[in-house]
C-alpha cells in the first residue's frame, strides 16, 4: 500500500514543487504514528447488522483509492451487539479505532467525537446505516484535492419516504441556504469531507450536525457539492422523524445570530439599538417641546413610547457590551478562522 | 470499565463534610462509621472536612488524633457549603473508591458495606433511607420535591437528601460541584454517563427526630430546583429557553399594543389613561431583554464550546501491532478473537496543532 505516491499528487491551489519535495521525505506511510491521509468517521447507533458490510465496503472503496486511511467508528451508546462486533473487526485491523460513548448522546456529539479522535488530513463522515455508499468517498476526496475545504454529498435520487422525509428536508434546506448564505441542496446528507485542520476548529454542539457547512461558514471555506448515491435502508429503523423541524428552526436561528454577532457583538447590538434610540429622542423631544413651548399637556402614549424605546436601546447596548466581554474572554476568534482557509500552501506533516 | 470482583484490594476514602448540621458527639459518629467501614474488609482512610467557622468539632477530632486514631482533617477557612467541602476532601483522597458520609447520623453505619458492594456493577451508589420515618407533612414535602426534580430532570431518585454515597474515583474526578449541588450529585453523575444506582439503607434512630423547616429552606428548595432544571435542560442551548420566553413575552406585548392601537384609531378609545398600554410596553421591553440574555448565553456557549464536551467517552478501542495485510479480511470469524492481544487504550484525543 503506497500512500506516499498518491499524497504527492495532491495540489492545493498554488501548491507546487516544494510540496512535492516535502511529500517525498514523507517516507513511510505505514509507520505507527504517521498521519493517515484519510479518516472515515462513522457514528453508529444500534447498527449490528450494518457494521460488517459497512466495514467491508469502506475497506474496499478506500483501498481502491490507495491512500493511507483509518476508520473511526463512534458507538453512540448502542444497546445491541454493535461494540462487540466492531471490536472483533478492530482486533484484526489496526486501522480501525472505536470510540465508545458511555451513553447515547445523539448524532452531533458522535460526529464531534469522531472528528476529535480522527487524525487524518482529510476527514470523511458518513452514516452507519449503509444509506451512503463508501465508493463515493473517492469523489469527495477528489474535490478536496482540487482545493475545496468542505465537500458535501447531495443525495439527488433520495431513497426515502416522500412526505415524512423528503419534503420537510427540501424546505429545511431551502431555509438553511437562505438564512446562512450557504446554499447547499442537501444539508442532511452525512457523507461529507472536510479538511481536518478546518473542521477540528469548528465548534459542534447541540444538534449542529445538520449545519456543519453553515457553522463552518464562519471560517469562509470553499464548499463544493457533489452528487452521491443513496441506498434505501437495508437494516434497522430510521432514527429521525418529523419532530426535528422545531429544533432545526431554533438551531438555525442560533447559528445565524452567533455567526453574525460573534465577531463584533457590540457593533451589531449597537446597530439594533440605534433606531430605537433615535425614536426615543424624537418622542422625548416632542414631549419636551409640548411642555416647555406649547405649554400643553403631556401626551402619555408618546412620552411612554419614548421612555420605552430609550430603555430598550440601553438594554441592547449593555447586552452588546457584555457580549463583547464574553467574546474577548472566549477562545474562538475570527483570526484563527481566516488562517484556516486563506490561500497558503499547506505545510507537510513532518515525521 | 473496571472489572467487578476486583474491589478487594482497593483503598476506600471516606469523606465526611462537617457543616452547620452535625452530630453532637463526633467521636461516637466516627466510631460508628469506623466499625461500619471496617466491616467491608477493605483498607480505608477517613477525611474530615471542617466547613464551619470556629467549630468545636476540631478539638474533638484533634483529641481523637492524639488518642492514636488515623485520619485527615481538612479545614476550610469559612463556611463554603457541602459541595465545596466534598471537593476539598476529594483533593486529599487517594482511594480508588470514594464514600461520602453525612456528619450526623442518617443511616445505620453497618449498612455502609451495602453501598460499596453495589459498586460492583455501577459507578455510583446513592443511599436511600428506608424504611423512612417522619410525619405525613414531611412525607408530602419530600414527595413533592422529589417528584418535581424527577419530572424536570427525567431521573428517578427518591432520597436526594441522603449524604451517604459511594462512587468510583472517576466520578469525582469528572464531576464539578459547586453551591448546593451535592444534593444533585447523583443526577449530575447520570448526566455524565455514569451508571448510578440507589440502595436502600436503614435510617438511623437518631435521624428520626421531627424537624421544622423554616420558609427560607423552602425557598432554597425552589431555587435548587430551578438551578438543576436549567443546568440539566438548557445549559447547552440557552436560546431555547430564553428565546421561547422572550418571544412569547414580546409578542404578547405587541399584540396588546396592536389591539390598543386599533381601538384608538378606529373606535376613538383614548390611549392615555389605559394601564394596559403600560403593561404592553413593559412586556415588549421585557421580551427583548430576555431574548438578549438568551443570545448572550448562546454566545458564551459558542465561545467556550471547544472546552465543553457534549459527550463522555467510555473507552477507545484500537489494536496495534498486527500486520495490516492480515487485517484485509473484511469479515473475520468470531473464532479469531482468541488471541487476546488486547490493547484497549484510554487514548487522549488526537491533538492537532
Amino acid at each position: 500500500m503506497s500512500g506516499a505516491k498518491l499524497t504527492s499528487d495532491i495540489e492545493r491551489p498554488g501548491g507546487g514543487a516544494a510540496a512535492d519535495r516535502a511529500s517525498q521525505s514523507h517516507a513511510s506511510p505505514q509507520a505507527p504514528h504517521s498521519r493517515p491521509r484519510l479518516s472515515v468517521i462513522v457514528p453508529l447507533f444500534n447498527e449490528q447488522e450494518s457494521i460488517r458490510p459497512l466495514y467491508a465496503a469502506i475497506v474496499q472503496a478506500v483501498g481502491d483509492i490507495g491512500c493511507t486511511f483509518e476508520m473511526v467508528f463512534v458507538d453512540d451508546g448502542s444497546s445491541d451487539d454493535t461494540v462487540r462486533i466492531a471490536t472483533q473487526i478492530a482486533r484484526l485491523d489496526s486501522r480501525l479505532r472505536i470510540v465508545k460513548f458511555r451513553q447515547n448522546y445523539g448524532q452531533t456529539p458522535a460526529m464531534a467525537a469522531g472528528i476529535e479522535y480522527a487524525c487524518g488530513e482529510v476527514l470523511v463522515t458518513m452514516d452507519g446505516d449503509l444509506q451512503n455508499d463508501p465508493a463515493d468517498i473517492r469523489l469527495l476526496l477528489e474535490q478536496i484535492e482540487a482545493g475545496f475545504d468542505i465537500v458535501v454529498g447531495w443525495r439527488h435520487d433520495r431513497q426515502d419516504k416522500l412526505i415524512s422525509r423528503k419534503i420537510p428536508s427540501r424546505i429545511a434546506n431551502w431555509l438553511i441556504g437562505k438564512v446562512t448564505g450557504v446554499p447547499i441542496r442537501d444539508n442532511g446528507c452525512s457523507l461529507k469531507a472536510f479538511r481536518g485542520e478546518l473542521i477540528k476548529r469548528i465548534p459542534l454542539y447541540s444538534e449542529m450536525h445538520r449545519f456543519i457547512p453553515a457553522m463552518a461558514s464562519i471560517a469562509g471555506p470553499r464548499v463544493a457539492e457533489i452528487k452521491v448515491r443513496h441506498h434505501a435502508r437495508r437494516y434497522g429503523q430510521s432514527k429521525y422523524g418529523l419532530s426535528r423541524i422545531y429544533k432545526v428552526l431554533l438551531d438555525l436561528m442560533v447559528i445565524k445570530t452567533v455567526a453574525t454577532f460573534a465577531s463584533r457583538p457590540l457593533r451589531w447590538f449597537g446597530l439594533l439599538a440605534l433606531p430605537l434610540f433615535l425614536l426615543s429622542l424624537l418622542a422625548l423631544f416632542q414631549t419636551l417641546t409640548g411642555v416647555l413651548i406649547r405649554h400643553g399637556g403631556i401626551s402619555l402614549p408618546i412620552a411612554g413610547a419614548g421612555i420605552i424605546f430609550l430603555a430598550s436601546a440601553i438594554i441592547l447596548l449593555c447586552s452588546g457590551a457584555l457580549a463583547e466581554l464574553i467574546y474577548s474572554r472566549g477562545d474562538i476568534r475570527d483570526q484563527e478562522f481566516f488562517r484556516l482557509t486563506q490561500d497558503t500552501r499547506p505545510r507537510r506533516q513532518s515525521e | 470499565m473496571k472489572q467487578p470482583g476486583q474491589t478487594a484490594a482497593k483503598l476506600v476514602s471516606i469523606i465526611v463534610p462537617i457543616g452547620a448540621r452535625r452530630a453532637q458527639d463526633i467521636k461516637a459518629l466516627y466510631d460508628g462509621y469506623k466499625s461500619g467501614v471496617a466491616g467491608i474488609g477493605m483498607p480505608f482512610e477517613f477525611i474530615f472536612v471542617l466547613d464551619c467557622v470556629r467549630c468545636e468539632v476540631q478539638q474533638a477530632l484533634e483529641e481523637l488524633l492524639r488518642e492514636g486514631e488515623n485520619f485527615t482533617i481538612v479545614r476550610l477557612t469559612r463556611h463554603f457549603g457541602e459541595a465545596a467541602a466534598l471537593m476539598a476532601g476529594f483533593e486529599h483522597a487517594s482511594g480508588q473508591l470514594i464514600v461520602t458520609l453525612p456528619a450526623y447520623d442518617q443511616v445505620e453505619p453497618a449498612d455502609i458495606g451495602k453501598l460499596v458492594a453495589a459498586l460492583d456493577d455501577s459507578d455510583m451508589v446513592v443511599g436511600h433511607r428506608w424504611p423512612r420515618y417522619g410525619n405525613p407533612i414531611d412525607r408530602a414535602r419530600r414527595a413533592a420535591f422529589h417528584g418535581l426534580v424527577n419530572f424536570v430532570t427525567r431521573s428517578r431518585f427518591s432520597d436526594l437528601g441522603c449524604g451517604a454515597r459511594a462512587m468510583r474515583r472517576q466520578v469525582f474526578e469528572e464531576i464539578d460541584l459547586y453551591g448546593d449541588q451535592h444534593r444533585f450529585m447523583a443526577i449530575l453523575a447520570t448526566r455524565l454517563g455514569f451508571r448510578v444506582r440507589e440502595v436502600a439503607l436503614r435510617q438511623s434512630p437518631r435521624d428520626r427526630l421531627v424537624r421544622s423547616y423554616r420558609p427560607r429552606e423552602y425557598a432554597h428548595y425552589v431555587l435548587d430546583l430551578f438551578s438543576i432544571f436549567f443546568l440539566v435542560r438548557f445549559t447547552k442551548k440557552p436560546l431555547r429557553f430564553f428565546g421561547m420566553l422572550g418571544v412569547a413575552t414580546f409578542s404578547l406585548g405587541v399584540l396588546l399594543i396592536a389591539y390598543l392601537s386599533v381601538e384608538r384609531l378606529f373606535f376613538g378609545e383614548p390611549l392615555a389613561d389605559r394601564p394596559a398600554l403600560l403593561l404592553a410596553a413593559l412586556l415588549v421591553v421585557l421580551g427583548m431583554q430576555v431574548f438578549a440574555l438568551g443570545l448572550l448565553g448562546e454566545l458564551i456557549i459558542f465561545t467556550h464550546a471547544r472546552g465543553m464536551k457534549d459527550y463522555r467517552v467510555e473507552k477507545v478501542i484500537q489494536y496495534s501491532g498486527i500486520d495490516a495485510t492480515a487485517a484485509e479480511d473484511s469479515d473475520p470469524a468470531p473464532g479469531a478473537t482468541s488471541g487476546r492481544n488486547t490493547d484497549i487504550r484510554q487514548a487522549p484525543p488526537a491533538a492537532i496543532a
